[in-house]
């Protein structure tokens, strides 16, 4: 094959790729990229989205640093992900372990029956939780005065209301983070655990010392996508409590939500966005390092 | 033994599930209820009518059901296509800049919606998409999710398939759609469900970008009604009932393409 040829063949290549590619592309940056970066730019005008933009320097920045209801509401979202990381974490890997234990069909039922919930949408499972929480009429009350336990005010109360909406989302996620993984412990030889009980090792000493460790990739992914959605949670919020009663569910995300669209205080939300993006990326580069970490172990 | 212990397990497991399971048949029985029943533990048949599904049946309902079918539907076909192309032109092309190409991919995927929600809203605001289908529907196109597991998908799919059918004359576009598309199946069934559910499930792009009634979608429908106060539950149950019942047949029909799913991509 001659070299114009092969020029011929590379180029015409290249413009099948640019075909191929182009749409995805220009709306990956249009879409996703730009926003960022107008954003940053953003946040450096005083903005209502009416009048002009007014060029007003770092001190939306300065702003948010000393804004204490935005670092509150910061501090809440810390307390929803410290909440709601480790119990999902807990269950759905106690889940998995006793599905591993079942046969087939049983199995197989069980899990589509906790995946249920994971197919319904957000604001239906809000809708659906503000039902059952109601106060002296609603269905879980009902439940617990059958226990002998007097009623409780859920997400009527400050006390209660940060608790009641992690149960909710909680709800949603624990069939579908169970599946991560349980296909990851199915995915161990079973030459290893068979190893393992013949030196004599139980059942807890082999979940320890081989499913674990073996199972540590989807680990870490499931902690920094929960931490990542936890940093995100927004909709059910919005809908069940809108950051109430008392700003005790006020998380970081509604904040900046209620700034932007509530107020108009475009710069500052941009400026807020930004810095809660910082935050994100932060997590996620961490997630890489640990999954290549991984990668070259495994 | 350990029949026993397999019992034991299994007992335990199925209390749990249906304690997960019980919120949904409390809403889907609750909207069989009245006004004065809903709040009413019981399974008696005699309290039960469709007088609370009718009310929850206004053209308003059906006007966003159709709304969020025409958006999830148009989000599902287009971006398929985008991104099959997408990962299909990574895995087999050569061209420049291919590598920063997969950078601003890879850039992409680690960028929720929700943390460019404000910056977003004013880029389509700036482009004077806002109230408007085509603002509904193009900013969910755009996931890298998907560019990245056709590109893996097509790794793994056989060269020879399309090298006869270029000798036979087909352009490469016509090889991809003819040849490649329709054997991509594996990979299509489950990110159909996941775009699908996703754009139904999404509540906060259309609360954002519309405030135009004729364009409101099912879960802003469902989200008003609560936030009226006016609306007695078993109407906001029975909506919310209705509302979710073609996710369900959905979930149901490829309950285990999803399961599948899942265990193999990792994706929602």
């Amino acid at each position: 094959m001659g070299t114009s040829q092969g020029n011929a063949r590379r180029r015409r290549e290249s413009w099948a790729a640019a075909l191929f590619i182009g749409p995805d592309l220009i709306g990956l940056v249009v879409f996703v990229l730009l926003p960022i970066l107008f954003a940053v730019y953003v946040s450096f005008f005083g903005w209502n989205l009416i009048s002009p933009m007014k060029f007003i320097g770092l001190a939306n920045y300065r702003r948010l640093a000393t804004d204490s209801d935005w670092w509150l509401s910061m501090g809440r979202t810390l307390q929803f992900a410290f909440i709601y990381v480790p119990v999902l974490f807990a269950i759905s890997l106690g889940l998995a372990v006793a599905f591993t234990k079942l046969t087939g069909r049983t199995s197989a039922g069980l899990r589509s029956a906790y995946l249920l919930p994971f197919a319904v949408t957000s604001v239906i499972a809000s809708t659906l939780w503000m039902f059952l929480y109601q106060e002296k009429t609603g269905y879980l009350n009902a439940f617990l005065n059958l226990l002998g336990i007097p009623d409780q005010p859920f997400i009527g109360s400050p006390a209660q209301a940060m608790v009641s909406v992690v149960v909710v989302v909680l709800w949603i996620n624990l069939g579908y983070t169970s599946m991560l993984f349980f296909s990851a412990i199915r995915q161990i030889p079973a030459s290893l655990l068979e190893a393992a009980r013949l030196d004599g090792a139980n059942g807890w000493k082999t979940f320890w010392g081989i499913t674990f460790p073996l199972i540590r990739p989807t680990s870490v992914f499931v902690v920094v996508t929960s931490t990542i959605a936890s940093f995100q949670i927004l909709d059910i919020i919005l809908v069940m409590t809108r950051g109430g009663p008392a700003n005790a569910t006020q998380v970081g995300v509604l904040y900046i939500y209620k700034r932007s669209f509530d107020q108009l205080q475009m710069g500052y939300g941009s400026a807020l966005s930004v810095v809660m993006f910082v935050i994100l990326l932060v997590i996620s580069l961490i997630q890489l390092r640990f999954t290549r970490r991984n990668n070259l172990e495994g | 033994m350990n029949k026993v212990r397999s019992w034991i397990i299994g007992i335990l497991l199925a209390l749990g599930a249906i304690a997960v399971i019980v919120p949904i048949g409390v809403l889907f029985l609750s909207s069989f209820k009245t006004k004065a029943s809903v709040f009413v533990i019981s399974l008696a048949p005699d309290t039960f009518t469709i007088h609370s599904i009718v009310q929850a049946l206004t053209p308003g309902l059906l006007h966003a059901l159709l709304n969020s079918l025409i958006v999830s539907t148009a989000v599902t076909v287009v971006a398929m296509f985008l991104h099959a192309m997408a990962g299909y032109a990574l895995a087999r092309f050569d061209f420049p800049f291919k590598r920063a190409t997969f950078v601003v991919i890879l850039g992409s995927l680690m960028i929720p919606m929700t943390s460019i929600l404000v910056p977003l809203y004013m880029v389509v605001r700036l482009m004077n998409m806002t109230n408007t289908m085509a603002g509904l529907i193009v900013p969910l196109l755009f996931n890298a999710y998907g560019i990245f597991l056709f590109r893996q998908f097509y790794f793994d799919f056989p060269k020879e398939l399309e090298e006869a059918a270029e000798l036979d004359g087909s352009g490469r576009f016509g090889t991809f759609l003819r040849i490649v598309l329709p054997l991509s199946r594996p990979v299509i069934v489950p990110l159909t469900v996941a775009f699908f559910l996703g754009t139904w499930n999404n509540y906060l792009w259309p609360l954002v970008v519309n405030q135009d009634k004729r364009f409101e979608t099912v879960q802003v429908y469902l989200a008003n009604q609560i936030s009226g106060y006016n609306t007695p539950w078993n109407v906001v149950i029975a909506s919310a009932a209705i509302s979710v019942i073609p996710v369900f047949v959905l979930f149901f029909f490829l309950q285990r393409q999803l399961r599948e799913g899942i265990s193999t991509t990792g994706i929602k």
